[in-house]
């Protein structure tokens, strides 16, 4: 699988990014989406690294104390609320950013580690972070003569 | 499940003139609020710092650009997506006048608030009626 690579060219490489994005994945190996798949917010995108897997979502003007991750085995759920704070006595000519609670479940594939998950959220971008299980990382085996 | 109260929203490509860059371009979701004095503007521009905003007003159009950090996305493999990432960009022609040099732009959490201070003369003004 390849990896995107950052190249020095911010135009390349946003192109390249964007392709690949583009392309039609389905439901990803292992995990469940069930009822919470597409369409329901946070929009979420999930890649792979050398690592593990990272789900990515984007939660604009969510502040990271108002967002909730938890994990219940293999099932992880994001939670939270947008809120509207505008000052008084105006009125809204445009309201396209919808605001209130949300809440989305995903379960995980069998072979990351949910006790050893990271969270960040940085400019509105929620990132979880799931390192693979000791035991299903890549091991050498010595050869022994016999 | 908990009450969910929000949807996603797809967005929208900007389809404008020829663009001297390539790469798509998104435009991203505003709420637009007025009181007496000032407009106020809230773009939605997650992945977007407050060092890639771009604000302008010239001829009574306001433009907005935001481009996105491409750093967070280094050695990754997309293995299922739901939105895409692009640089954004809206435009609004305002017909209000704005006091330019007082326009206020701050970002916080990947919103882009914009305070626009009314030109005194735009002001609503409260004209006393005297008996005599």
């Amino acid at each position: 699988m390849a990896l995107f690579r950052f190249s020095s060219d911010p135009v390349d490489s946003l192109l390249s990014l964007q392709r690949e994005l583009a392309r039609v994945f389905e439901s990803p190996l292992g995990f469940e989406l069930g009822p919470s798949g597409r369409g329901i917010y946070p929009a979420m995108n999930v890649f792979t690294e050398k690592s593990g897997t990272m789900l990515r979502m984007e939660v604009p003007g969510v502040p990271p104390e108002n967002i909730q991750i938890e994990t219940h085995g293999r099932t992880v759920t994001v939670s939270g609320k947008r809120e509207v704070k505008a000052p008084e006595n105006g009125s809204f000519h445009r309201r396209e950013r919808s605001m209130g609670e949300f809440s989305r479940s995903v379960q995980l594939p069998a072979d990351l580690d949910v006790s050893q998950a990271e969270a960040t959220c940085k400019h509105g971008i929620l990132t979880i972070r799931f390192p693979k299980k000791e035991e299903t990382k890549p091991r050498q085996i010595a050869v022994q003569t016999a | 499940m908990t009450d969910q109260e929000i949807s996603v929203r797809n967005k929208q490509e900007v389809n404008r003139e020829e663009p001297t860059r390539s790469g798509r371009t998104y435009q991203p979701d505003v709420d637009i609020y007025e009181t007496p004095e000032r407009l106020w503007l809230w773009v939605d521009m997650p992945g977007v710092d407050e060092n890639s905003v771009n604000v302008d007003l010239a001829n009574g159009v306001l433009t907005i650009e935001g481009a996105v950090a491409l750093d967070d996305y280094n050695e990754l493999a997309p293995v299922y997506t739901e939105y895409n990432v692009g640089n954004y960009l809206r435009r609004f022609s305002i017909s209000t006048d704005v006091d330019v040099d007082g326009i206020k732009a701050r970002t916080a959490n990947g919103v882009l608030e914009l305070e626009l201070p009314k030109a005194e003369k735009a002001r609503p003004r409260k004209i006393t009626v005297t008996a005599h």
